[in-house]
This record gives structure tokens, C-alpha cells and sequence, in this order.
């Protein structure tokens, strides 16, 4: 029986396992070695948990593979017939098993952390403070959120610079600014600073779990509007 | 014979640019169609709307009934293989493989015989192959796809004369034993000519010719020789070109010649020559509405 057009998508993808697969794992892998390296050299100090940031390699690959996913591979797949609804299922449904997969090791990454002390150093590579540092489905669930939620955004990003090119990329990145502005703004004519601080410092992990999710809701939303007005 | 292509007013237009005036026209399959017309005279445009991946301003689009636009069911059936085509960073066999992936009628054998044939080296990256390399992995995607309605847009870029002809053959081989509905839009249409079942030429975005190569093929004639004896032959008939060098003539008149027309030139000591499809499109092009020359199906 023949795949559907959007599992076709996701196998078509996937002939570049170098990028989807290796690139954010060796750069994960590379960011733990350098993160030895530096803890071994530097004194320990008096804590339990020595923070270190090499996991963040991992979310950025995710940002850039995202680029990827619509950078070179769109026009090849339109040619070969998969439309643009397909393309975009395809790529968004890819992006969200990598997630999965990727917040589980991140997941699993924490449980061998704890249980070897920090891999015998107190290095906690994959825990973040506050962020990722609770149970394992909590990370894993956060974890994965994050994960797409920097894939998507990645592909929204390649979307627009395959639509519009360096100036209406440069315009979507300012217009995404703005509205930051925009809203610092607002908050501070309404005399909302107080408020927004006591959200961030009450603002449990599950909550900025569920905030990534909207924003992630959001960017295929407008991924997706982006996509159906795309031409090659 | 089965509609594969109803086009029916089909306009673009850009900002700056009118790429399509009103253009319509209808492909049956099995054919062979050649899409003729020079640099900028908007085939790449039709064929990209054919293929779903540009959007007309006014008009309509039909391939196989359906319209292409984000048709799943439609677009499956069609390739489009374009001269400037991008690839993923992969390698050939990736290509290959992420094409079979897409058709149903993918020919493993076909393909394997067409990158030997082209001598593509599966193991190297695209983008480190050369422009008629590439150009060759395009062929080979777009023959062994075995799709339905195959578009080629320039596919012989940067090939050189014995992979064109091997091209050629492979394509007549392959339709023949698989008849489909196939548009190659192209400069080298003399090369091409004994390809082409039905001949288009666009020209600033507009269909200036449309038929059957067999009913063009005599339509117009050059006729050369001296000035008056040139002008007797043509009197009364629709010259679509006339140069003259001192006492020598010549001339290009549309219509058919009969026995007694050919007496006469040799009467008149003229030489006769048929126009070659390249010449017609080219007239075709400086001429749109030459009365007597097979003109574009009214829109």
C-alpha cells in the first residue's frame, strides 16, 4: 500500500538523517566534553550542582534545523508533487516526534545525572535551573515543548526568507521586536511591571510549559499561513 | 484522447510585470507538446502554474479535471522538473530515492539505465555536481517518475550535444512504450522538433501558436530568388518576412504548396525551402496573428 503523502514527507526528510539526527546530537555531545573540560579545570567550589549551558546547543541546532526543513528541501519536494499542506504536515509532524524523542533523552539524560552525581563531578548538563530540574515526565514534557517549539519557529523563519528574502526576513524579525517594544510599552503606561514580575516568579514550571505550548500554537498558525502563500 | 491540461484565460500578473495575458489552451494525453518562446516570454510562469507552485492572477487551471492548487490527488500524478531546479544538500541517491518515494509508477530500472547512461555517480553530492550533471539528474528524475503529465521546463541546460540526443532518445524509447502526456519547454526546438506531437509559442505572455507539428510542417515556405520572380510566386499570399540584396529576393509566405505552385517556382527559377519549426515560432512571435499560419486557439 502507498504512504500517505504526508508520511512520504516525513521519510523524504529524513534521507538527510545527517542533519535531523546526528547535528543536534554531536553537537550535544560536543558541548558535554567542552563542559567536562572546563569543570575539570575549574575549582568546585561549595555546591551541589554545578550549572553548566552545553544542553543549549541542542535547542539552537533544533532552531536552525528547522531552516533547514524548508530552506533547500521545499522546492525539491514540490517538484516531486507534494503539495504545500502535505509539506507543512509533514515537516511539523517530523518536528514534533523529534521533540518527543529528544525531551525523552533529556529526560533520561536527568535520571543517570542524579544518579551518577553529576556524572561524578556534580555537572548538571541536563538539568536547568528552575526550567528543567524537576521529575523526568515534567523535563520531558518541557523539554519537548521546547524542542518544537524552536523547530517550528526555525521553519517560520525559513518560510518567510524563502517568501520574501533578506528583507522581509529582516522586516518579520523587526516586526517580532516591535511588538516586544510594543507590549514594554503598554506594560509600563499601565503601571504593569510589578505584575508581570510576579507571574515570572510564580510561574511554575508547568506553567511556562503550557505558555511555550501557545506560543508554539501560534507559530504554526502563522508557519502554516506563511506556507500556503509560498511560491518556488 | 483524454484531457490531461484545460487551460482557460490564465493571467499573471506582477508587480511590475504582465507575465501571462489571457492564455488558454488544451493538452490531450498521450502527446508530446513543445512550449516554445523566448527568454522571459513567461513558459516558465505556465508551467509552474500548471504545477501548482504559482498562483494565477485571473483564469483557470484544470490537469486531469482537477485544479493543481494544493490538490494532493492531482499533484501526484505531475512532475515538474525545472531548469534552475534547487536540491536538498544530499546526494544523488538520495534524489533518486526521495523521488521514487513520491510515485507510484517509479521505474527502478529506468533510473539505474539513466544514471549510467549520464554517468552520475550516485554517491556524490548534488551540489558538487556539474551544471549538466545536474541538469542529467533532472532527466532521470523526471523519465523514471513515469508521472502521467511530466513538465520539463529548459531540460537540456548545459548538456552537451551527445547527452541531448541520448535525451531524446530515451524520452522517445520510454513514451512509446509508456505514452503520456509530456510538455518540454525549450530554445533548441529544431533539435526537438521530431519529438513534439503539438507546438506552443508564447511570446511577452501570450499564446501566439498552438497545433499539431504535422499541420505546421509545410504551412510556410521560403521562397528565394530573383526580386521580380519572388514577387510574382508570393502575389496574393501572406508574406510573414521579405529581405532583398540587389536583384536577389527572399521571402517567407505562409500556405501550403501544390504541384503547380512548385512548377511555377521552377518556372520562375526559384528556390523553395520549408520553415523550420524554430523559423515559425520565431515569425510566430513577430507575427501573432499571421492570417493563414495555424494561429492560438481563440481565447
Amino acid at each position: 500500500m502507498r504512504a500517505t503523502p504526508v508520511l512520504s514527507v516525513i521519510r523524504y526528510l529524513l534521507l538527510d538523517r545527517i542533519t535531523y539526527l546526528v547535528l543536534p546530537w554531536g553537537w550535544a555531545a560536543f558541548g558535554f566534553l567542552i563542559d567536562v573540560v572546563v569543570l575539570r579545570l575549574t575549582p568546585a567550589g561549595h555546591t551541589d550542582h554545578r550549572w553548566v549551558g552545553g544542553l543549549g546547543a541542542v535547542f539552537l541546532v533544533m532552531l536552525t534545523v528547522g531552516i533547514q526543513s524548508v530552506a533547500r528541501a521545499l522546492p525539491f519536494a514540490l517538484t516531486l508533487g507534494v503539495s504545500r499542506r502535505s509539506y507543512f504536515l509533514g515537516v511539523v509532524a517530523l518536528a514534533l516526534a523529534l521533540a518527543v524523542c529528544f525531551g525523552l533523552v533529556v529526560a533520561l539524560g536527568q535520571i543517570a545525572e542524579r544518579a551518577t552525581g553529576g556524572w561524578g563531578m556534580d555537572m548538571a548538563y541536563f538539568r536547568v535551573p528552575y526550567v528543567l530540574d524537576g521529575p523526568w515526565y515534567q523535563s520531558w514534557l518541557t523539554a519537548t515543548t521546547a524542542f518544537a517549539l524552536l523547530f517550528v519557529y526555525g521553519m517560520w523563519y525559513g518560510l518567510v526568507f524563502r517568501r520574501a528574502g533578506l528583507p522581509g526576513t529582516t522586516v518579520f524579525g523587526a516586526a517580532q521586536l516591535a511588538v516586544l517594544a510594543l507590549a514594554a510599552v503598554v506594560a509600563t503606561w499601565v503601571h504593569g511591571w510589578k505584575d508581570i514580575g510576579h507571574l515570572f516568579t510564580t510561574l511554575t514550571a508547568t506553567g511556562l510549559t503550557a505558555c511555550l505550548a501557545a506560543v508554539l500554537a501560534v507559530m504554526l498558525a502563522g508557519g502554516f499561513a506563511t506556507m500556503r502563500r509560498l511560491t518556488i | 484522447m483524454t484531457t490531461a491540461i484545460a487551460v482557460d484565460g490564465l493571467s499573471r500578473h506582477y508587480r511590475d510585470h504582465q507575465a501571462l495575458t489571457d492564455v488558454s489552451f488544451e493538452i490531450g494525453t498521450p502527446c508530446i507538446a513543445g512550449l516554445l518562446g523566448r527568454n522571459g516570454a513567461g513558459k516558465t510562469t505556465l508551467l509552474r502554474i500548471l504545477a501548482g507552485q504559482e498562483f494565477a492572477t485571473s483564469g483557470t487551471v484544470r490537469i486531469f479535471g482537477g485544479g493543481p492548487l494544493e490538490n494532493d490527488a492531482v499533484l501526484r500524478r505531475m512532475i515538474l522538473v525545472r531548469e534552475d531546479q534547487t536540491y536538498p544538500d544530499l546526494r544523488v541517491r538520495h534524489a533518486i530515492s526521495a523521488a521514487s518515494l513520491m510515485y507510484p509508477n517509479w521505474d527502478v530500472e529506468l533510473a539505474g539505465a539513466l544514471l549510467d547512461t549520464f554517468e552520475l555517480p550516485m554517491n556524490r553530492p548534488i551540489k558538487k555536481l556539474s551544471r549538466g550533471m545536474r541538469t542529467a539528474l533532472g532527466i532521470t528524475v523526471g523519465l523514471a517518475a513515469r508521472a502521467e503529465l511530466t513538465l520539463f521546463d529548459e531540460p537540456y541546460s548545459g548538456l552537451d550535444a551527445v547527452a541531448r540526443t541520448l535525451f531524446y532518445d530515451r524520452l522517445l524509447a520510454d513514451y512509446t512504450e509508456h505514452p503520456r502526456c509530456i510538455v518540454l519547454s525549450t530554445h533548441l526546438i529544431d533539435e526537438a522538433a521530431e519529438l513534439l506531437d503539438r507546438v506552443l509559442v508564447i511570446d511577452h505572455g501570450r499564446l501566439v501558436l498552438d497545433a499539431p507539428t504535422d499541420e505546421l510542417r509545410g504551412a510556410a515556405t521560403t521562397v528565394m530568388g530573383a526580386a521580380s520572380g519572388v514577387d510574382r510566386f508570393i502575389a496574393g499570399r501572406t508574406t510573414l518576412d521579405r529581405q532583398s540584396m540587389g536583384t536577389h529576393t527572399r521571402a517567407v509566405m505562409v500556405g501550403r504548396l501544390d504541384q503547380r505552385d512548385r512548377e511555377l517556382a521552377d518556372h520562375l527559377h526559384l528556390r523553395l525551402e520549408d520553415v523550420t519549426l524554430q523559423q515559425l515560432a520565431v515569425y510566430a512571435a513577430e507575427h501573432p496573428d499571421p492570417s493563414g499560419l495555424i494561429p492560438a486557439r481563440a481565447s
